[in-house]
Order: structure tokens, then C-alpha cells, then sequence
């Protein structure tokens, strides 16, 4: 990993057009800016890895969970609920 | 910053048949997802209640989606102006807010902390995080919708 010291006010370029810029650092609170391209996704690593987990378990389901899906979006009085 | 609500009426989305099959851009793809580009909106359900968002390179990959409002009547999540920008929205009214259901054995649940948002006039979609809005990527959904 390529480690930089860098102080309040003071940017990283990633490439040719993604800017990490130190907005202000307070104990061990780093707030930082990110220029990025509309087609670069910026998310926190955690909030990124759930979703990204959550995607995978809700892809592709199986027929019989579809089924069972449908079946309970059905009107009320098209199949009246068992209990 | 100025947002506003992307929240539509039943009524509009039940009505609305034109997303059923055109392709759809994706502007950003969805995380995991990243070799999936193009989506078709198929419908599942009468009611308009439940679609298939299908892959067009990989029909085998789909996700279930659905309308917030008939199970969470209080969901109105914010868009902010960056969303706009990538889906090249010029009506926020054409945006279509579409939860991405996980049918599981016990409980079926929805995301409402990373919606996808379709624009109809541009054809392009994007899954958004609602950064600070505090939804669950989880929520039981309600059977007595």
C-alpha cells in the first residue's frame, strides 16, 4: 500500500481525474473530500461491501421463492389467507 | 443542498406499462454486479406489484423489485441533484423508485437504503445509497400490504 502524509487543505490525485482532498483532521476523525467522474462510484467501504453482499443474496432467487412471492402479492380475495 | 422527493402515486406506476421491456442503461452499475450494464423491467405480477429486473447479458441474473408505496406508504427517499446528473433527468416526475426485494424461506425483505431509480424518458437507472438516511438494507415486508 502506498502510504502519504498529507495535512489539512492538501490533495492525492488517483489517475487523471480523481481528487482525495484532507478536509480537516480532528484526533481520529479524518474528514475528507472526493472529486470523482460521474462513472466512478464513491461509497464508504462498509455501506459499499453490505450493499454489495445484499445484492448478491437478493440475485437470482428460485422459482419456489418467486412463487411464494407472488402468491402473497395476490388480491386478498383472490385466495383468502389460511388463518 | 436541494433534494426533493422522488415519491410517486400507485396510481402512475400501475398504469405505467412502456418500462416493461426497453432497455435499461445502468449509469453506475450495481455493486457485486459490475459486468451487468443493461436491464428489461419485466412484469411478474397483475397488479403491477412485483418485476423482474433481468440482465440483458445474462438473463439468468434478475433481481425482484417492486414498488415501495404499497408496502411502505411512509418511503420517500430523497434524490439529490448528483442522481439527476447521471440518469441526464430533466423531469424528477418521470423517476421510478424501485426496492430490491430478497425472497428468503422465512422473510422476504426489501432494501430501502439502496433503491433503484429509473428514469423513464432516458432509459437510465442507477442503484442510490441514501447516505445518511439511516434505511435498512433489510426491512420485513409487510404481508398485509
Amino acid at each position: 500500500m502506498l502510504v502519504l502524509t498529507r495535512k489539512a487543505g492538501e490533495s492525492v490525485m488517483i489517475g487523471d481525474d480523481v481528487v482525495v482532498t484532507v478536509l480537516e483532521a480532528r484526533g481520529d476523525v479524518i474528514r475528507i473530500g472526493i472529486q470523482a467522474p460521474r462513472d466512478v462510484q464513491v461509497h464508504r467501504e462498509e455501506v459499499y461491501k453490505e450493499l454489495r453482499e445484499a445484492n448478491r443474496e437478493a440475485a437470482s432467487p428460485n422459482d419456489a421463492a418467486v412463487r411464494a412471492l407472488t402468491d402473497l402479492l395476490r388480491p386478498a380475495n383472490a385466495e383468502p389467507p389460511g388463518d | 443542498m436541494s433534494t426533493r422527493t422522488a415519491s410517486r402515486p400507485i396510481g402512475a406506476i400501475m398504469s405505467d406499462t412502456e418500462l416493461e421491456m426497453p432497455i435499461i442503461d445502468m449509469a453506475l452499475p450495481m455493486p457485486g454486479f459490475p459486468a451487468h450494464r443493461q436491464f428489461v423491467l419485466v412484469r411478474l405480477n397483475d397488479e403491477g406489484l412485483l418485476y423482474a429486473f433481468t440482465s440483458v447479458e445474462d438473463p439468468e441474473l434478475r433481481f425482484l423489485v417492486a414498488p415501495p408505496e404499497p408496502f411502505f406508504p411512509d418511503y420517500a427517499p430523497e434524490i439529490e441533484n448528483e442522481v439527476f446528473a447521471a440518469l441526464n433527468t430533466k423531469d424528477p416526475d418521470r423517476l421510478l423508485v424501485m426496492v430490491v426485494i430478497t425472497a428468503g424461506v422465512d422473510a422476504t425483505t426489501a432494501n430501502l437504503l439502496a433503491p433503484i431509480i429509473v428514469d423513464r424518458d432516458t432509459r437510465r437507472a442507477m442503484q442510490v445509497v441514501l447516505t445518511g438516511s439511516n434505511m435498512p438494507v433489510r426491512a420485513i415486508m409487510r404481508k398485509d400490504y
